[in-house]
């Protein structure tokens, strides 16, 4: 770090000092995790190239295994970017003060994660040299289609809402020109934190966040119906879009514990991400693998009450058959460790949230793969032949790419935004308290008047 | 020193880049161009042929583009395919752009069977051999000439007839197909050929191991007359499959009868033993047509027991029933339904007749055709005609000639009935002879290296013979040993004459034409033995005076004139109107003369002649006192007391399981298999068998009560081992398979190319009385691979 | 307005295969290598499955010509995002290849599973070139491909019968596995067309349509065997 940057921070208040600091001051592990990333990133690009060149041939994708870990990994990613936008949103709406800290982490995610999901369908492509026909073919009875447009929609209203909350700390950054100050003071927009921005800045962000809800819904409801709108045997299924939402937002809040996790290991926050902040989130974590295991429960009990003969066939096909291993291991991964350790108050430490969150992205991903690859290779036909279906390694080196570019542009992106919402900090030790103490007052029944006659 | 941020973004965008921008213009997203792009849509034509890829000879329509075949269709005026084909007719065009194709004649150069060849004109070729030829005719030794010749009917055979004769050698050996039916046909009617069947007519197909939805004398004989495709008849056949194994024709037969190997001989006779004992049987016929029915004094005076005596002591159901494993309800209700069915038939094929009481066998199913009077009667037996083409002209016979072919041929004496397995026979001769015996052998649509159940005898023969000619169109094992090389035009490039088999009732003379101009290296084969005897000169070109193949059939097809009967092929209403007319004896040509009469069998397929004269007691039997003979005089002479009583010694007692070879080897053709020995064309490769629908590679079906116990699962690759040898295929699980068979296909290769032949690790049994080989007794054991 | 369709009569069918390899040489139909094979990749517009029940010797068996059904109601075209699967108004459905992005979504929906993907550009050897109908263009990488009731033969019928100046017959658009069928197991015409041989067939006692609780109505009805 150079002289003057050191001073400019030091002319800062603690909690500006402390935020502000990692967008300065960058460690040697840094670098070297980020080439690292890097290079796991530029090997799932060349392992994209020969997909291209080639054909999707070099997958192990074949007839009547059509689908495979590109579609997962859509799912998947599609699910993190729930992470944030959608429960920072809940939170923001249901005035959840002890989410002033941890907002800003998860809506990176969110922006970052869903370009990585949105580019998946297009590896998944035979001709991604005509994605644009679906904008000039545009048919709009495909639920793929309405994907398109809501992953667009919710891409848009994620980065805006991002975007929105920013602005203070941006004008914050360039105001003391702590670095790049063309950047900053062109990304900045010429906020300048008056009383009347600020208020049309809360409005802004009270609407978006009321906004954002239905459209985060939306998504992954869509997505769910790409599923269920096929008549396939264990997708066709009006759970699916429920289903989908749900474990979307239950794979999010595991990504922003994960990443809570890493944040406050190396960039010191723990005075920003508590114990309590880890303790809060493993009890949505524990409330919503219940309610994981309720939809998971409700979806094969009808399945398997129905007994219907192809439905069947892909049942006992996950359940005890060739793909038994990753069906409880999913069940492993996304009830029984979660509720396990977050049941207890003793567990529900950040290490032990890391523990079930990590459980709960590796569950969650299987969950997605025990949709896609069981349903795919066997055909709803009787005499159809049952395929199987083994990723190649170009498969394998896009998704670790993909994994490992998310994580890359996180960690850059850490390098130009405060991790933590330095104003909503600022604003909640201002007024936080109060407003609290004065809503907690109103919930209650009066006091002295209720007795007098 | 850690590297600062700016070069750090600057090095992996440069890497990244570096590998986007790498050779980008090669990635093409069009398909390269298989139509020249400069292509506009070309001259079309459809000509007429006839498929010469299996005996069945169906007629073919091919759709010819720019002088490519791009498409091979059914001809629906041939009478007996009626437009369908089967998917070998269909996979014609993948035969005729098959890349193993030899561009043209070929000289041997480096050692036999090292690969070294020399490029030759076709008239050095040819001359070539005229020299060897020429040199062992001023020899004297003109039986050294030997001919191996798979199945060619017709005109192709008889030049070949007419130029060994004519040339002086009697070693023509056959290397066709062999079921032994003629055999049983000369012994019990007197008639020396292939039994035919009326299937179209017959009400009830009662078939003893005739795959005849897969393989047969013609697969689309049988397709006809089991789906009546044009609706002809009400209700439809019905066909009862008798196998040891749950086969595609099985599997689509109205019923199956599942039966132990071998057995199908004691199963027919439990069923003649219903007839007899219910009096079901036609009496009248027996009375008036058969002999050896009732005991009976031999030639020699003794008394004899006959057939009705030796089935009634013999064959009690229960009995029956114990031996082949069907229950005696069966037995029963097979015996009514075959004798309540006026126009049923029994027929059997080589998976009765290859083993070793094969004849025996057969003589007993067919018995139920006689004991049914189902003879010269529609939808019974019938014996056809030949197409009356003008003949050969007569030999003519030098002294040289005369010499050579009166000193015989060289496999020696020939099994007392039929000539079964003469090209094995043959090889051992040669191979075992320490004199000089045949000094230059003639290939043509044979290729024992690959075929033969014992190739190592055959490589013996063929190294002690110097001079090896082969015509095939293919580099084929035993082609790759050959000297010279004179490659055949396939038969979508060249005039050939394609008789339907004999199984058909009716005489029908296909022709086969060039639909595509003849590949420029190739020689039609007889135009190449033309051209031979025309450069012998002698009696052989004076044998053989036609300057052109073409010019051969045209020359026969005068007699087709000349007969007065018979129609060029027509669609169903002319069909019938001929067959009419015929019937009151009329006869109204479409045409004037020869010439006329060519062009319309050029251009609509062939001739067909669609009467048949159920009153002519000639066609019930040819025996000297016209009598059907269920007890032949030759056979009782022939076996005397060995162990080969006809209606009694109709099992193997030998071929029981060990506990080295626990299971029995059943063999099959399949359906799609188009040549013995070449491998299959691409499209048949991907899915040969349907059943299993295996890809690619060679697989045997195996119980999955067996496989289980064997420990082996779907697709193990294994060894089936016999006594003899062993080959490598996949196991395929199949409900029906019996437990203790195996079924195996044959004809099959590896995607590299290694056989996979079932047939060379045969046991070697065969059947005296015929020589055909036993296909049926074979044992052997799973091994991992 | 015709409504095409087919009737396979499954008493008559014997699984020759006759009708696949037809349809491959019809259609240049692309064969694969023996490994992409082996990973189910191989094409084959029409296939023959086998209905196999029984242990020896009480075995049934039933072949099934499988070519696509044409639904009237086709799940597969609602699920394409560009419309390169649609369904014409005489009741094809038909595929655009140039068009087509290669998502395999109609693939997953059809619940036949008839769509073939193209996973590499076809590789015809110099011997297959020799044979393409030219009036079948190839497919190249990445696109999906289904029987398509040879449609091109109806475009030329129907410009046959135009510069004849009569109407299109029933045997004027015949596909190819329906002409070479040598036991006559396939029939097709218009299922509207009381003159036409299918519209009689398809309700025969013995007709059924695969999975019909489906809804998709396909246009390919099967005759079942008789007992
Ligand atoms: N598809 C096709 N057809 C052809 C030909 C061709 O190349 N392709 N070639 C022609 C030629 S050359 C020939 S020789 C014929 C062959 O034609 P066939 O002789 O008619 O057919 P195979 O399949 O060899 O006959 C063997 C049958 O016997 C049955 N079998 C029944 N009982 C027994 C038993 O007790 N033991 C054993 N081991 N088997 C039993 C097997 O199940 C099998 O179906 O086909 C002719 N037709
Ligand atoms: N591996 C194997 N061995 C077998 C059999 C098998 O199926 N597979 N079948 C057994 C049976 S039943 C028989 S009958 C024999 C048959 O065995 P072969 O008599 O040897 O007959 P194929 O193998 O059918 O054909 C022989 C050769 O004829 C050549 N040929 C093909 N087309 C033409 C043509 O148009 N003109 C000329 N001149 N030649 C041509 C090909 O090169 C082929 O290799 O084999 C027996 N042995
Ligand atoms: S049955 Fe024989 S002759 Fe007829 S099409 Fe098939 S291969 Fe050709
Ligand atoms: S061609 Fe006809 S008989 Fe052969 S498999 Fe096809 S439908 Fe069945
Ligand atoms: S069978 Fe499949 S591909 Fe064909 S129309 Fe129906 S849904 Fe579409
Ligand atoms: S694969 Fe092609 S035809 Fe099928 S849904 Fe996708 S774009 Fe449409
Ligand atoms: S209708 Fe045409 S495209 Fe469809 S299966 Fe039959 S031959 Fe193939
Ligand atoms: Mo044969």
């Amino acid at each position: 770090m150079r002289e003057e940057t050191r001073r400019k921070l030091a002319a800062l208040s603690q909690d500006e000092q402390v935020l502000l600091r990692p967008l300065v001051d960058t460690s040697r592990g840094y670098y070297v995790t980020a080439t690292l990333l890097a290079v796991v990133a530029v090997w799932g690009l060349f392992a994209y190239y020969v997909q291209v060149r080639y054909g999707l041939g070099r997958t192990g994708l074949n007839r009547p295994g059509y689908w495979g870990i590109y579609i997962i990994c859509f799912v998947f990613f599609i699910g993190i970017s729930h992470a944030g936008t959608l429960i920072s949103a809940i939170l923001r709406v249901s005035k959840a003060e002890w989410r002033r800290s941890i907002t800003r982490s998860a809506e990176l995610i969110t922006v970052l994660v869903i370009g990585f999901g949105a580019i998946q369908p297009i590896v998944d492509l035979g001709r991604p040299d005509r994605v644009l026909n679906v904008i000039f073919h545009a048919q709009l009875a495909s639920p793929l289609l309405w994907d398109v447009i809501s992953i667009g929609a919710y891409f848009t209203a994620c980065t805006i809402y991002l975007y929105v909350p920013l602005l203070p700390d941006l004008a914050l950054i360039r105001d003391v020109g702590l670095k790049a100050p063309r950047l900053y003071r062109f990304v900045a927009a010429g906020y300048r934190d008056t009383p009347s921005q600020r208020a049309i800045l809360e409005r802004v962000i009270g609407v978006l966040s009321i906004l954002v809800i239905p459209i985060a819904v939306s998504v992954h409801t869509i997505i769910g119906w790409i599923f269920a709108m096929t008549l396939r045997p264990m997708w066709h299924s009006t759970i699916f879009g429920p289903y989908f939402v749900m474990g979307a937002i239950y794979s999010g809040i595991a990504a922003i514990l994960v990443a809570m996790f890493m944040l406050r290991r190396s960039f010191g926050l723990q005075e920003y991400f508590k114990e309590i902040h880890f303790d809060y989130l493993g009890r949505m974590l524990l409330l919503f693998s219940l309610l994981w295991f309720y939809f998971t429960f409700a979806e094969y009990l009808t399945a398997f009450y129905g007994a219907e003969p192809a439905e069947m066939r892909t049942f006992w096909a996950k359940v005890s058959g060739p793909f038994a291993i990753p069906f409880w291991a999913m069940v492993s991964g996304c009830f029984f460790i979660p509720v396990a350790l977050m049941a207890r108050r003793s567990t529900r430490t950040p290490r032990g949230t890391l523990v079930a969150g990590i459980a709960v992205m590796i569950g969650m991903w299987l969950e997605r793969f025990n949709i896609v690859v069981p349903t795919s290779v066997n055909p709803r036909w009787e005499l159809e032949t049952i395929g199987s279906y083994m990723p190649s390694w170009v498969e394998l080196s896009i998704m670790a790419g993909a994994f490992a570019g998310f994580v890359l542009l996180y960690m850059v992106a850490t390098k130009f935004i405060p991790v933590v919402s330095i104003w909503e900090i600022k604003e909640g030790r201002e007024q936080s308290v109060r407003v609290v103490a004065e809503r907690v007052a109103g919930y209650l029944p009066a006091e002295e008047k209720a007795t007098t006659p | 020193m850690s590297p600062t941020r700016r070069q750090f973004v600057w090095t992996m965008g440069a890497a990244g880049m570096a590998v986007a921008l790498q050779e980008v213009p090669d990635v093409l997203w069009t398909a390269d161009d298989v139509i020249d792009p400069g292509w506009a849509p070309g001259l079309e034509e459809r000509i007429v042929s006839t498929c010469l890829v299996c005996p069945a000879r169906c007629g073919i329509v091919g759709r010819v583009v720019d002088g490519k075949l791009i498409r091979i269709l059914g001809n629906p005026l041939h009478p007996m395919s009626r437009g369908g084909l089967c998917p070998r007719g269909v996979a014609g065009v993948q035969l005729l752009y098959h890349p193993e194709r030899i561009a043209g004649p070929l000289v041997r150069e480096g050692e036999r069977g090292s690969g070294q060849w020399r490029e030759a004109s076709l008239e050095e070729a040819i001359g070539l051999v005229t020299e060897r030829l020429s040199a062992l005719r001023s020899e004297d030794r003109s039986e050294a000439l030997a001919l191996l010749s798979g199945h060619c009917p017709g005109s192709m055979d008889d030049l070949w007839r007419s130029f060994l004769e004519a040339f002086g050698s009697a070693n023509h050996v056959d290397d066709g197909y062999e079921d032994g039916l003629d055999a049983i046909m000369t012994l019990m009617h007197g008639v020396p050929r292939r039994p035919s069947y009326d299937l179209e007519r017959s009400d009830l197909v009662l078939s003893f191991g005739v795959p005849l939805f897969e393989s047969w004398w013609s697969p689309l004989q049988a397709f006809v007359a089991f789906a009546d495709p044009e609706g002809e008849r009400r209700p439809r056949a019905r066909f009862i499959q008798v196998d040891t194994r749950f086969s595609k024709t099985a599997a689509r037969c109205q019923e199956f009868v599942g039966i132990h190997p071998e057995t199908y001989g004691v199963l027919a006779l439990g069923i003649a033993y219903v007839l007899l004992r219910d009096e079901l049987f036609d009496s009248r016929f027996v009375a008036q047509h058969v002999r050896g029915f009732e005991n009976f004094t031999d030639e020699r005076g003794r008394p004899r027991e006959g057939y009705r005596s030796l089935v009634t002591r013999n064959y009690r159901t229960e009995d029956v029933s114990q031996i082949t494993g069907v229950p005696v309800e069966k037995i029963t209700a097979l015996a009514r339904t075959f004798a309540g069915s006026p126009q049923a038939v029994a027929l059997c094929g080589s998976a009765v007749t290859q083993a070793p009481n094969g004849l025996l066998a057969a003589m007993a199913i067919h018995s139920l055709n006689v004991l049914m009077g189902r003879i010269n009667r529609p939808g019974g037996v019938l014996f056809r005609n030949d197409v009356p083409l003008s003949p050969m002209p007569e030999t003519v016979l030098d002294d040289t000639a005369r010499g050579g072919i009166g000193r015989g041929s060289l496999a020696g004496p020939a099994p007392p009935f039929g000539d079964g397995n003469s090209a094995l026979r043959f090889a051992r001769a040669v191979a075992e002879s320490d004199a000089p015996g045949i000094d230059a052998l003639f290939l043509y649509y044979s290729d024992p290296l690959a075929s033969s159940s014992h190739p190592e005898v055959w490589a013996e023969a063929l190294a002690k013979i110097p001079f090896v000619v082969s015509f095939s169109p293919f580099l084929d094992e035993s082609t790759q040993y050959a000297d010279v090389i004179i490659p055949d035009l396939l038969p979508y490039e060249r005039w050939q004459d394609a008789p339907t088999p004999d199984t058909y009732p009716y005489p029908i003379w296909g022709l086969t034409r060039p639909l595509v101009e003849p590949f420029a290296g190739g020689a039609h084969t007889g135009d190449a033995v033309l051209a031979l005897a025309a450069a012998l000169g002698g009696g052989i070109s004076e044998s053989l005076p036609y300057e052109s193949f073409e010019a051969l059939l045209k020359a026969r097809a005068q007699g087709l004139f000349a007969a007065r009967r018979g129609a060029a092929f027509g669609d169903a209403f002319q069909r019938e109107h001929h067959r009419q007319m015929e019937e009151r004896g009329w006869w109204l040509p479409d045409f004037r003369n020869v010439d006329q009469l060519w062009d319309e069998l050029v251009s609509r397929g062939g001739w067909m002649d669609l009467f048949y004269d159920h009153d002519d007691p000639a066609y019930i039997a040819r025996t000297p006192d016209g009598r059907v003979d269920l007890m032949p005089a030759a056979l009782l002479r022939a076996v005397g007391g060995e162990g080969r009583r006809p209606y009694i010694d109709l099992v193997t007692r030998d071929a029981v399981p060990t506990d080295d070879f626990p299971l029995r080897l059943i063999p099959h053709r399949v359906s799609t298999l188009s040549s013995g020995t070449l491998g299959l064309q691409r499209w048949m490769a991907e899915q040969p068998g349907i059943l299993p629908a295996t890809q690619w590679e060679p697989w045997i079906q195996v119980h999955p009560e067996t496989a289980h116990e064997l420990g082996f699962g779907e697709r193990d690759l294994v060894w089936v081992v016999s006594a003899r040898g062993r080959y490598r295929a996949r196991v395929s699980e199949f409900h029906g398979t019996a437990p203790d068979n195996v079924c195996v296909p044959y004809g099959l290769r590896h995607p590299d190319g290694e056989l996979a032949n079932p047939l060379q690790i045969l046991d070697g049994w065969s059947d005296p009385l015929t020589g055909l080989p036993s296909w049926t007794t074979t044992f052997v054991r799973l091994e991992r691979a | 307005m015709p409504r095409w369709g087919m009737v396979i009569d499954l008493d008559r069918c014997t699984g020759c295969a006759a009708c696949e390899l037809a349809c491959k040489s019809e259609n240049n139909i692309t064969t694969v290598s023996p490994e992409q094979a082996a990973m189910g990749r191989s094409m084959s517009w029409m296939k023959i499955m086998a209905e196999v029940e029984g242990d020896f010797p009480d075995n049934k068996l039933a072949f099934y010509p499988r070519p696509c059904m044409h639904c009237d109601n086709p799940p597969c075209i609602k699920v394409c995002p560009v419309r390169a699967t649609y369904i014409d108004d005489e009741g094809i459905v038909g595929q655009i290849y140039s068009r087509c992005i290669g998502c395999r979504y109609c693939a997953n929906a059809c619940p036949y599973t008839v769509k073939y993907f193209n996973w590499y550009d076809p590789e015809w050897s110099e011997s297959e070139r020799q044979h393409l109908n030219p009036d079948v263009s190839v497919r190249p990488k990445g696109v999906i491909e289904k029987c398509s009731f040879c449609h091109h033969r109806l475009q030329k019928a129907r410009e046959d019968a135009r510069a004849e100046g009569r109407k299109l017959r029933e045997e004027d658009y015949q596909p190819a596995c329906a002409e070479v069928c040598p036991t006559g197991a396939i029939v097709f015409g218009d299922l509207d067309d009381p003159t036409h041989r299918v519209s009689v067939l398809k309700d025969e006692p013995r007709a059924m349509r695969l999975m019909e609780d489906l809804g998709t109505a396909p246009k390919v009805y099967y005759l079942r065997p008789r007992a």
